[in-house]
């Protein structure tokens, strides 16, 4: 009798192991689209078998235990790339909206009213007297200094929007931290009982990889299932259950947002500087190196047109025979040149003020008024090997250099995350196939089972019915 | 390798968006014509673009500097060859007058009129403004140049005028020069001068020679030559032909040299006049050699004209050869990855389409 019961007892385990498996199956085709799920297995045991004198008999299976095919180290290898694919991204955005300032494809930039400023001071030189001509120098003055004032406005609109971005960056990181210390929370909660927290542990590996795009990070999980995140080399953001967050703002030195860790306490370190890589690090790039550099390349140009032009205007007289004044009003420093360079007022108002002749009381003088067109042709960049068009071209020629490269690069860094997550897809993602064939394999087994149930059951009745036969 | 579902999903997702954002990127070439829309797409290429243009541009202005300079040439020309006209006619009068077979007192009389006519003419001649600019004045085109007495009021600088990059042409011949003959080089030949200030450093040289060369032009009228001078005519201010202490020229003073022959006429001075036929002599090729001067500016600039021309064609064609889309090339390859995402969509959906579960039923 013992034989038929353990028969159905092996049975009815088996009933409710195809049950488990089953249940798996199901949860893996639910989460066929979850982001970050790696597929789990039923992992079944035989049983301790029985010993009858010599015979060993087989107590049929149980379920073990659930594990995820996962495999760690592709996992930590998408991070550090995805973090590399942040730093593009964010990288090849900023510098494409930065290279239209200098795009003079389709539109007037400063290049062309730079060659306007010079021709009209040809055209002046044709016949100072008029004041057409005269007109025309303060129409294509006026509008250089202006188009000057554009880049730099644009230039520094793209900055102020890289900050937000970092200060909106900044907020999704300490959200993500505090996800990353509930998890490591609720993974040492499950494993502390000897199961693995296989949904949690997805989920977290994906919660470092979305924070490793926002931020470089470095982490490593500690003997309680527990992750330490650092962002930069010094910022803990989670320790154990607890998160740190950073801040985005302003400081007193300068106009920008930085970066600043509160640790515990009342300490606020700036990791500026330590930040390289992910969205951060790409804006940070962008703002601080690229565009800097643009801006004091803008500034150089306008400083030393208005530095050049105003010792030659200064040297000149005007329609009246007046000496000449400053034809720019003159910044004071390199510095910010491009934003203040401007008309002088003296001759904006009075377009007879410009100074064309060498020599006072002659109307048709056009000497410096060639000097100054000459300007144009004059190595006066670079510590004179270079002219305003050449260094101005050349600085078109890098910009678009590098937002080539940071295009190509992010397009490079896509394909390397593609097959990344593809050999991952191929090793953790759900394939409906297989999870139909083990559905269809388990519910074999479920039927099968019920059958061995059934057999015991009617053996029971054959015993039960001994007497009445 | 084991296929999941999602990485078919992937692949026919990224399969697509390739397809289509290379469409959109040709039917943007299509439409625009050009192949670099933005300096990232050919960096080396779009900075090369914009210095053609920045050439082209300029060039185009230095054509419009030479058709107003041109103008400007021309006028003078035709200014200095009716000069030459009415001296030719000074000159055969004065021959006429020079003996006594075809002259005598009364005749010389009538001459001298005729004389002081042309005399009266070559002044207008030295006043001609084009618009409202005198060509004869030197940079100073808003003063008249000569009052009725033949002082110069001009001044002796020429207007130059960029015609290439490190090339200027002066535009106008200064009163000075062709009617007065001062400053003119060793030959006689009206010149410009040959240095343009570019900067600002040459710019102060040039003004602190132009003081120099007031001083000594001063220093010249104080010093001149009296060649001649009838006490008839003590009280008109006498400026005749001086050598030039600088370039050690001997100009000629056309004003004067109507006027000695003029006061020769009334005076029935027949040496006089003989002597004038000598120095209109040098006054025609004073005003025949600046008209060549003339002359060959004008070919200069033409044929300048003519290369920047061809300069801005260069130039618009460089700019096309490097930022346009071979429209060929875009169609075909509009084409080309038309089939391509045909394809892609069908085999797309056959892909996504069939599972196990299909076969199920």
């Amino acid at each position: 009798m013992s034989k038929i019961s353990a028969m159905m007892d092996t049975g009815k385990r088996s009933l409710m192991n195809s049950q488990t498996a089953l249940q798996t199956v199901g949860h893996n085709i639910a989460n066929k689209s979850t982001e970050g799920f790696s597929r789990q297995r039923v992992e079944l045991q035989t049983n301790t078998p029985i010993t009858e004198g010599n015979l060993q008999i087989g107590m049929g299976a149980r379920a073990g235990v659930v594990t995820r095919v996962n495999n760690p180290w592709l996992e930590k290898q998408i991070q550090r790339e995805g973090m590399s694919m942040g730093f593009q991204d964010s990288r090849a955005d900023a510098l494409s909206r930065v290279e239209q300032i200098y795009n003079e494809q389709n539109n007037k930039g400063l290049n062309q009213y730079m060659t306007d400023f010079f021709n009209s001071f040809r055209e002046l030189s044709n016949n100072p007297e008029s004041l057409a001509s005269r007109t025309m120098v303060r129409e294509s003055s006026v509008a250089l200094t202006k188009d000057f004032g554009r880049v730099v406005g644009q230039l520094k609109a793209v900055q102020e929007d890289l900050d937000g971005q970092i200060k909106t960056t900044v907020e999704e990181v300490n959200q993500l931290s505090k996800e990353i210390a509930s998890l490591n929370e609720k993974v040492q909660m499950v494993e502390v009982q000897g199961t693995p927290a296989n949904d949690e542990r997805d989920r977290r590996d994906l919660l470092l990889k979305k924070l490793g795009e926002k931020i470089d990070i470095s982490w490593a999980e500690g003997k309680d299932g527990m992750v330490t995140v650092t962002a930069g080399r010094t910022a803990i953001l989670v320790s154990g259950i607890g998160s740190s967050e950073l801040k985005a703002r302003q400081t007193d030195a300068r106009d920008r947002v930085e970066v600043f860790f509160e640790g515990s306490g009342s300490t606020s370190a700036n990791i500026t500087g330590q930040i390289t890589g992910g969205r951060i690090g790409g804006a940070l790039d962008v703002r601080d190196h690229v565009i800097e550099d643009l801006l004091s390349h803008v500034d150089n140009m306008a400083y030393t047109l208005a530095k050049e032009v105003n010792t030659a205007h200064i040297e000149g007289f005007d329609k009246s025979g007046r000496n000449g004044v400053l034809f720019f009003d003159m910044p004071d420093q390199v510095k910010g040149a491009a934003s203040v360079i401007g008309l002088n007022k003296t001759v904006f108002n009075d377009v007879g003020r410009i100074a064309t002749g060498a020599q006072p009381g002659a109307a048709g003088d056009n000497t410096v008024a060639n000097v100054i067109s000459a300007l144009q042709y004059r190595q006066v960049m670079d510590g004179g090997t270079s002219t305003l068009d050449d260094y101005y071209s050349t600085q078109v020629g890098q910009i678009g250099a590098v937002t080539q490269r940071a295009v190509k690069a992010q397009e490079s860094q896509k394909n390397v995350m593609s097959q990344l997550t593809n050999i991952r897809e191929s090793i953790s993602g759900v394939s409906l196939d297989e999870e139909t064939t083990k559905m269809i394999e388990f519910q074999k087994t479920y039927d099968a089972s019920a059958r061995l149930i059934k057999t015991a059951d009617e053996m029971f009745d054959t015993v039960l019915n001994l007497k009445r036969m | 390798m084991r296929i999941a579902d999602k990485m078919s999903f992937n692949q026919v997702n990224q399969n697509l968006t390739k397809n289509r954002s290379e469409m959109a990127d040709l039917q943007n070439q299509a439409a625009t014509q050009k192949r670099i829309n933005k300096p990232s797409d050919d960096p080396l290429a779009s900075a090369r673009v914009l210095t053609a243009r920045t050439e082209e541009r300029g060039n185009t202005q230095f054509i419009k500097n030479i058709n107003n300079a041109r103008s400007f040439l021309e006028f003078s020309d035709q200014s200095l060859s009716e000069l030459t006209e009415i001296l030719v006619r000074a000159k055969e009068l004065a021959v006429s007058q020079s003996n006594d077979a075809s002259g005598n007192e009364e005749s010389r009389m009538v001459t001298a009129s005729e004389i002081e006519q042309i005399y009266n003419q070559s002044i207008q001649i030295g006043n001609r403004k084009l618009g409202e600019r005198y060509i004869f004045g030197g940079q100073k085109t808003q003063t008249t140049p000569f009052n009725q007495s033949g002082e110069y009021f001009g001044n002796d600088a020429d207007m130059k005028i960029q015609t290439q990059k490190d090339s200027f042409v002066a535009m106008n011949l200064p009163g000075s020069k062709v009617f007065l003959g001062r400053g003119l080089g060793g030959d006689g030949i009206v010149r410009a001068q040959y240095e343009t200030p570019t900067d600002v450093e040459s710019l102060k040289d040039f003004q602190n020679k132009e003081i120099e060369r007031q001083q000594i032009n001063e220093e010249v009228d104080s010093n001149f030559l009296t060649t001649r001078g009838p006490a008839s005519e003590s009280g008109r201010q006498n400026r005749s032909d001086k050598q030039d202490p600088v370039t050690g020229s001997v100009g000629v003073n056309l004003f004067s040299t109507l006027k000695n022959l003029e006061i020769s006429l009334k005076t029935n001075d027949k040496a006089g006049v003989q002597e004038a036929l000598d120095t209109l002599d040098q006054a025609i090729s004073q005003v025949v050699l600046a008209r060549s001067e003339v002359g060959s500016r004008i070919m200069a600039v033409n044929s300048t004209t003519d290369s920047l021309q061809k300069a801005v064609v260069d130039n618009k064609v460089t700019a096309s050869q490097l930022e346009d889309a071979d429209a060929f090339q875009v169609i075909s390859d509009i084409n080309k990855t038309d089939s391509t995402l045909k394809a892609t969509l069908e085999t797309s959906g056959k892909l996504i389409q069939p599972s196990l579960l299909d076969f199920l039923r």
